[in-house]
């Protein structure tokens, strides 16, 4: 028999091996110990402050009007921590030694990702704190996604911009010793590895996701961001339709340091996908919520990600986030068809975790707060 | 094939001047017309095929390793006919594998062995008997050799045996009432059943963050050495391997990299684990309880 049709057997078979693991175990490996309270949620858990600006980027040109974001960057961190200067709202987050992470989502670049103008906004706030730039750092997993941003034409010289995976797929950028263990479908790597530079040298993080559909997730957001954005073998959640996005999301966040070091989420809203995400396979499914979100907890902002998207998906006639009919699943077409999905969707990842102990899930526990500049 | 590697150098196919190979450090030669192909165990050539839409259960790509076949032979001589780069393939996988090997190449695949000789020449033999976590009762089946191949493709360490034996962790026999020969027609099923008998914990040998290294162990007890072989054209970029056991004192050579270090080395919880930055072709690490 050919090897091939032993893997299809295998594929179709109910047993061990190539087929999904709907319980699966997690052994997380981890020498580092919690702060108190973790960074996640955080001091204002069950908190959101949405700053809006029509201004904000030009929905036809898709240009950025970087004072407007500026400002938008300044409404939200006062109203987040209560302060009337910028430089005293973020000097409540960060001190001058700081090392800081600034993690951004570059999944969907050059076309939606972390914007340049508020990247470059929170960079400017973090030296305004006395923060040096040689001490912040942007990164991402992949190179190739964030070099194609060209963040170093909007930042002071000196701040890092670095890319984990020099070659895809390499663990070399990774913490051997901090990892999540776990076999989702026979895999024989089982390991995800804790990106090296969150492990030994940032003492703090700000979290800087898009607001956008996504084919497995449900939504990518705050929790999706920090988690898969941070582990190195991650896809591999998400090898069959039923994927299992719902737990392990959570389960990644909550490792520690990571979960103690993420200070501060800035969901970059200006531009979104409503369809076909995390990538940015087509214009079609662009769409400009116009926002930032400021926060603590990453499930309370995430809470309120589910009804942007969903609204947005409702509106253009798509089926919902929360569609698990196995009739709208084929893995071929989906990116293109708001009807058709790879995956089934599992934003329940978001209350599960709440339940994890990451933030406040129930939107009648979530104050939020809603801004225009 | 015996238990027992013994370094063995292999040998070229060549029937022009041999002073032309001795320049270029090549000093086994086969001429052509002593090479008995009826005698001699034909190997496929070794290598990596990225067949995404066929493998598409695993989405690993396709490997193509001889260590098993090495392992069951019983002729005396295994025989390559490998174009390219396959031809320093073949030469790592039979030395790694203690197989008197004979290549058969082209000009480029020259080359690569003369690039490869002379750091298998300076290896240290080690005359260790393979390790191995399972025992595997070969019956001579074609579906044995299969599961054999699988096992080998997921790193589960077998030895090929004749009748069980207890020191292992596990015994498969195909046929036996624990692995029915209808189990048997699934070999990738069966090799993951296999996995989860014995459980990740016990594995001799893991290796993290490639699909395309296979590693073969051989040790006494006290010293163990690891055979890594980078089945893919292009080097692999950080490698993190775990051995079961404690060894605490460590040398490593990689071709390529004369001065490569094992990084993250440590020695916790009854094993032993460290990363190799890079790995191109072929790696021997070997390992100390002393």
């Amino acid at each position: 028999m050919h090897r091939r049709n032993f893997l299809q057997l295998a594929a179709a078979a109910p047993v061990f091996g190539s087929t999904l693991v709907e319980n699966p175990i997690y052994r997380t490996f981890s020498n580092h110990t919690p702060q108190n309270p973790p960074g996640m949620p955080g001091r204002y858990p069950g908190t959101a402050i949405r700053v809006r600006s029509g201004k904000s980027i030009d929905s036809l040109t898709g240009k950025v009007d970087a004072p407007t974001v500026r400002a938008m960057l300044s409404k939200g961190m006062q109203a987040l921590t209560g302060q009337d200067q910028d430089r005293d709202a973020w000097a409540s987050f960060f001190e001058p030694s700081d090392v800081v992470g600034i993690k951004v989502n570059c999944s969907g670049a050059p076309k939606v990702m972390s914007t340049p103008e508020v990247v470059a906004g929170i960079v400017q706030n973090l030296i305004g704190v006395g923060v040096k730039a040689k001490q912040i750092w942007i990164y991402e997993r992949f190179p190739d996604q964030l070099q194609s941003v060209h963040y170093d034409r909007l930042v002071p010289a000196g701040v890092n911009i670095y890319g984990v995976e020099q070659q895809r797929g390499s663990i070399i950028g990774y913490d051997p010793k901090t990892y999540v263990e776990v076999d989702f479908f026979g895999e024989d790597d089982t390991r995800s590895n804790l990106v090296r530079l969150v492990a030994d040298r940032f003492t703090k993080i700000v979290n800087v996701p898009n607001m956008k559909d996504h084919g497995a997730a449900g939504v990518t957001g705050c929790l999706k961001n920090i988690a898969y954005g941070n582990f190195s073998n991650v896809a591999r959640s998400h090898h069959h339709e039923k994927t299992n996005t719902l737990s392990f999301i959570g389960t990644l966040a909550s490792v520690e340091p990571l979960r103690s070091r993420t200070v501060l989420n800035v969901m970059d809203g200006l531009r979104g996908i409503w369809h076909g995400g995390p990538f940015a396979k087509s214009p079609k499914f662009y769409f400009y919520p116009k926002q930032l979100v400021f926060g603590t907890d990453p499930v309370a902002l995430d809470r309120l990600l589910i009804d942007v998207i969903e609204d947005k998906r409702k509106a253009e006639g798509a089926v919902s986030v929360w569609d698990r009919s196995m009739k709208n699943i084929q893995q071929k077409g989906g990116d293109l068809d708001p009807n058709v999905n790879r995956f089934i969707r599992e934003p329940g990842h978001i209350a599960q975790a709440g339940r994890f102990g990451l933030g406040v899930y129930d939107l009648d526990q979530i104050r939020l707060t809603q801004l225009e500049v | 094939m015996s238990l027992f590697l013994a370094a063995l150098l292999p040998c070229l196919v060549w029937d022009q001047d041999a002073t032309a190979l001795a320049k270029r450090g090549i000093d086994r030669v086969c001429p052509s017309a002593q090479v008995d192909l009826k005698a001699v165990e034909k190997l496929p050539a070794p290598g990596v095929q990225y067949r995404i839409n066929e493998a598409s259960a695993s989405r690993s790509p396709w490997l193509d390793g001889n260590g098993w076949r090495i392992q069951r032979t019983k002729k005396k001589q295994v025989y390559y006919d490998v174009q390219g780069d396959g031809a320093s393939l073949a030469a790592v996988e039979a030395y790694a594998y203690g197989a008197d090997a004979i290549i058969k190449s082209d000009g480029k695949g020259l080359d690569q062995l003369a690039g490869m000789w002379p750091f298998l020449k300076k290896l240290a033999p080690a005359d260790l008997p393979t390790m191995a976590n399972i025992g595997l009762v070969d019956d001579g089946a074609p579906v044995t050799g299969e599961l054999m191949n699988l096992l080998s493709r997921y790193n589960l360490l077998f030895r090929i045996l004749t009748a069980p034996d207890p020191h292992l962790d596990l015994n498969v026999k195909i046929g036996s009432r624990e692995y029915p020969k209808a189990e048997a027609l699934n070999p990738n099923l069966l090799s993951h059943k296999i996995r989860s008998q014995l459980t990740d914990e016990k594995r001799l040998l893991r290796i993290y963050g490639s699909e395309v290294v296979l590693g073969h162990l051989t040790g006494d007890g006290e010293r163990v050495r690891l055979h890594l072989i980078d089945y893919a054209k292009r080097p692999v970029e950080g490698l993190r391997v775990r051995v079961l056991g404690v060894y605490p004192r460590h040398e490593v050579a990689v071709f390529g990299a004369p001065d490569a270090k094992l990084l993250d080395y440590s020695v916790e919880g009854g094993a032993t684990e460290f990363t190799l930055a890079s790995l191109t072709r072929y790696a021997v690490i070997d390992l100390f309880s002393k």
